[in-house]
């Protein structure tokens, strides 16, 4: 599995005020970690309006730097900041993302091709999300078939399939591996990530479903996720999920994180007087 | 007034509720009174949603019994003299704006706004300026409700607004927005009238625009 760091991204807001403020401590902080926590990328979303969002994320990924080598995922629907930020990451970032939306086509498959970075592509097109799984691969072919014009390997592609939550339709969840087990069968060679939260929104006791969630999605072969690498729940459950579906040799991975204290669960934070 | 009929739409058997609804009409109850029920219901299930006691799955269920109740009682309503509809509190114009598709938040407070008497026109998700400003001339709402999830949606919110001053609208309505990124700064920098910032907030800030209680 590999981990994109979803920790840094200022549609939340205590990372927005860090970015408005220049807070330099909390988002390293943030970045270092999530990286000793096995990132193997960062997500850096600076979430702000698009007159300052490329200095913002220019600053973003300078204080990722100082703090660590994990490469960064620039995560902008803007191309000018994206373009900015390439010219300023010291190894080859990932972009998040690309769709079939033309906006994203035009101004930032460009840029995925351009400078060889791996890229998100998400499962929708200027349409929406689709309903169906065949609509849904019927995109993905559509975008597949853009990337390889301009020589973009499948493998360099994290196909996000587009979870929808549970709570407004019932069936999501089904359409949701049925979608990564076509992506599977037809493009092998392509990389299928996730967030791991939306699933479960306007749901009680949501990280019980989450972790589920995440188990029956890689079963299905997702082999990436959005998500928080410090999350107790997460990182168990991905190991165990991982040394079941033979993914890890001689249960290396699963034995070294015990004795590196991966499963003894985090003791709540002491109160602060 | 139907204690049954109310606790089965709170309790979520929706069954029952249905049947009860049968019931109550073969046996000659006034149409309108299942309605007030109902409303009554959702009224309840509303505020156990805004203390955090019921769930998103929960509110669509009852949406969807207010809905099989209604398809009962339609029929015997027509060719009924007088007013049948009850009075709305006013008219409100919603959607999520161009560029986002969030639209469960939206259909929340959407809910929550009819719930409280207000007739909702939904236009969608998202939706470009003009639309806004067709509805608001086809509908003539007292309110105009903007919803987004994400950063993006901050300047198609300042453009709707402006596309509504540009048609000679804006004075005709109060613009309110909402959503995940949004707070009181955006709801300046939109140019809107207000933030809400949850379906109770967009519920309060409607009633004080519409002079209800």
């Amino acid at each position: 599995m590999k981990i994109i760091g979803e920790k840094i991204n200022g549609t939340r807001k205590r990372v927005q005020q860090a970015i408005v403020e220049r807070d330099a401590k909390f988002i390293r902080d943030l970045a270092l970690s999530q990286a000793e926590a096995g990132a193997d990328w960062l997500d850096a979303n600076a979430g702000t309006a698009p007159q300052r969002e490329a200095d913002d994320l220019i600053w973003l990924v300078e204080n990722i730097q100082a703090v660590t080598e994990t490469p960064i995922c620039l995560d902008s629907a803007n191309p000018a900041a994206l373009e900015t930020a390439i010219k300023v990451v010291k190894k080859t970032p990932m972009i998040n993302s690309i769709s079939a939306e033309p906006h994203r086509l035009n101004g930032v498959l460009p840029l995925v091709a351009q400078y060889k970075t791996p890229a998100v592509a998400l499962a929708m097109d200027e349409k929406g999300i689709p309903k169906t799984k065949d609509d849904r691969i019927n995109v993905i072919r559509r975008l597949l078939g853009e990337t390889r014009k301009l020589g973009v390997a499948d493998n360099q592609l994290y196909f996000d399939p587009l979870a929808m939550t549970i709570a407004t339709g019932q069936d999501n969840g089904l359409t949701f591996f049925e979608t990564i087990r076509a992506i599977r069968t037809e493009f092998p060679e392509v990389h299928i990530t996730c967030g791991l939260s939306n699933i479960s929104f306007g749901m009680p006791a949501r990280a019980h479903i989450n972790r589920v969630f995440l188990t029956l999605s890689m079963a299905a072969g997702l082999d990436s996720a959005i998500c928080d690498p410090m999350d107790y729940e997460i990182r168990t459950t991905m190991l165990a999920t991982e040394l079941l579906l033979n993914q890890d040799k001689h249960c290396l991975k699963y034995t070294k994180a015990f004795r590196a204290g991966a499963f003894s669960r985090p003791q709540p934070a002491a109160s602060k007087a | 007034m139907s204690k049954e009929l109310i606790d089965a739409v709170v309790d979520m058997r929706e069954e029952d509720a249905v049947k009860i609804a049968e019931n109550l009409l073969n046996s000659g109850a006034d149409p309108l009174s299942l309605l007030d029920d109902c409303r009554e219901a959702l009224g309840i299930i509303g505020s156990r949603f805004a203390a955090g006691e019921c769930f998103v799955p929960e509110l669509i269920l009852a949406g969807e019994m207010l809905r099989q109740v209604g398809a009962l009682v339609k029929p015997k309503l027509e060719g009924k003299s007088g007013d049948t509809q009850q009075k709305k509190l006013g008219k409100i114009v919603f959607g999520t704006v161009e560029g986002d598709i969030h639209d469960i938040a939206k259909d929340i407070v959407e809910f929550m706004l009819e719930v409280n008497g207000f007739e909702v026109i939904d236009l969608g998700v998202d939706v470009l300026a003009a639309k806004f400003v067709e509805a608001v001339k086809a509908h003539k709402p007292q309110v105009v409700g903007l919803s987004g999830f994400l950063t993006l949606a901050y300047d198609p919110m300042k453009n709707t607004v402006q596309a509504l001053k540009d048609a000679g609208l804006r004075d005709s309505v109060k613009i309110m927005i909402g959503g995940g990124q949004m707070d009181d700064q955006v709801a300046a920098y939109a140019k809107a009238d207000a933030y809400g910032k949850d379906a109770m907030a967009a519920v309060t800030l409607s009633k004080g625009w519409v002079g209800a209680k």
